[in-house]
């Protein structure tokens, strides 16, 4: 238990200046304290540096401009993905028949149906991925408050369509979920999807906000690309669905949204490449160190 | 014009001269208090004083009972030693012949 409580305080610290964290640690293994009293005084001072850094105007410029805006957007998007998800789950796990396995056109079905929800999934994970990095990126000090504001933004996005929902319970109309077979089971409405949320947009998020607080060590070159990818990337969760949704009226100009959508669907796998060149990177000057 | 927590921050500091550091300097305070002293108020103090010019700080050598880590030491500039100054006449000067400063005085003949 007591390590449980040692590693918190070390996983707390990280929120700190490298010198800060050190100076810190040191005092509370010289001083001898319990692991429950360092913890107490690690948060304590956390809470402090992050709350000072609110009296800027950035932090509030980067949470109206970013963080908020980032987080409806891909809390929308993660419903929408884990849903579809979720509803391909059910039409394979509810209607199984071992027949099945004997016929062509299932396999053919099979590797679409999969084909379909690995993009989806995969685009999830790589917008979630992005967003966490620019928001490092510009926000380098401010980690730990973005993640968790970006986290409760994403969680709690679903409920900004309650007010809508709440008509049907006191009106006692028929909701238009209720005849949809997949929605009346709880664990595809509800926890499938959340779990999906937690691993292809929360965790991928909080992943690249470190690696996006490290990008200014990047040359400018690459950090321009980085840049430009990221831009495309985000833009490309917007205009996925142009004229139904985010941007009304774009019909009004099909082949110009057309050319953007598909050059964003291969740009949002930037962070697959930026990952792979990274670790690539990091063995090679490890092997020439 | 210093607060309360500045101005023992600094006195401890300045008590402790060469070895002033986080830990030695929070100790101090509590041993004089009798109080706790939070590692979050003694840090988002000393960069306080520190911006005001009243100390000035650096990361020391690291040592083993500290587990590897560097102190964070403190020295008092000679403009953190006239706030200080100011403050302690202050108080002096404002509890002249309150209850209190009189009976102290009385106890001590």
């Amino acid at each position: 238990m007591n390590r449980i409580w040692w590693w918190l305080v070390e996983i707390t610290s990280q929120a700190l200046e490298p010198h800060e964290r050190d100076a810190v640690c040191g005092d509370l293994a010289e001083s001898g304290e319990t692991a429950g009293v360092a913890l107490r005084a690690m948060l304590g001072l956390v809470a402090r540096r992050q709350a000072a850094l609110w009296k800027d105007w950035r932090p509030w410029a980067v949470l109206i401009l970013l963080t908020l805006p980032l987080g409806i957007l891909l809390s929308v998007a993660a419903r929408i993905t884990t849903s579809l998800s979720a509803t391909y789950g059910w039409l394979y796990v509810n209607n199984w028949d071992w027949a099945l396995l004997r016929y062509a056109e299932f396999w053919y079905e099979l590797r679409d149906s999969l084909a379909f929800v690995f993009v989806g999934c995969f685009s999830l994970a790589c917008w979630s991925w992005t967003a966490g990095f620019v928001l490092g990126s510009v926000s380098r000090r401010l980690i730990l408050a973005n993640g968790v504001l970006f986290c409760l933004t994403l969680f709690l996005g679903g409920l900004l369509a309650a007010p809508g929902y709440l008509a049907y319970v006191f009106q006692d109309v028929p909701s238009p979920n209720s005849s949809n077979p997949v929605a009346a089971l709880a664990v595809y409405r509800n926890v499938v999807p959340l779990i999906l949320q937690v691993a292809l947009a929360a965790a991928p998020f909080i992943w690249a906000m470190r690696k996006g607080a490290d990008s200014r060590r990047l040359p400018a070159l690459l950090r321009t690309l980085v840049w430009a990818a990221a831009i495309v990337t985000l833009l490309g969760v917007v205009i996925r669905d142009p004229g139904s949704g985010f941007w009304p009226g774009t019909y009004r100009h099909p082949a110009f949204w057309h050319i953007l959508r598909r050059a964003s669907q291969f740009i949002v796998c930037w962070p697959a490449v930026y990952l792979i060149s990274d670790a690539i990177g990091h063995r090679w000057r490890r092997m020439h160190a | 014009m210093l607060g309360e927590f500045e101005y023992l921050l600094l006195t401890a500091a300045a008590r402790l001269g060469e070895d002033a550091y986080g830990a030695a300097i929070r100790q101090e305070i509590e041993s004089a208090t009798k109080r706790s002293c939070s590692i979050g108020a003694l840090y988002t103090t000393l960069d306080r004083l520190e911006a005001k010019g009243f100390v000035k700080t650096w990361m020391g050598d690291p040592t083993p009972q500290r587990g590897g880590r560097p102190k964070r030491m403190v020295r008092v500039t000679a403009k953190g030693s006239q706030a200080a100054s100011a403050f302690y006449k202050a108080v002096v000067q404002v509890s002249r012949g309150v209850s209190w400063e009189t009976s102290r005085i009385a106890v001590r003949t």
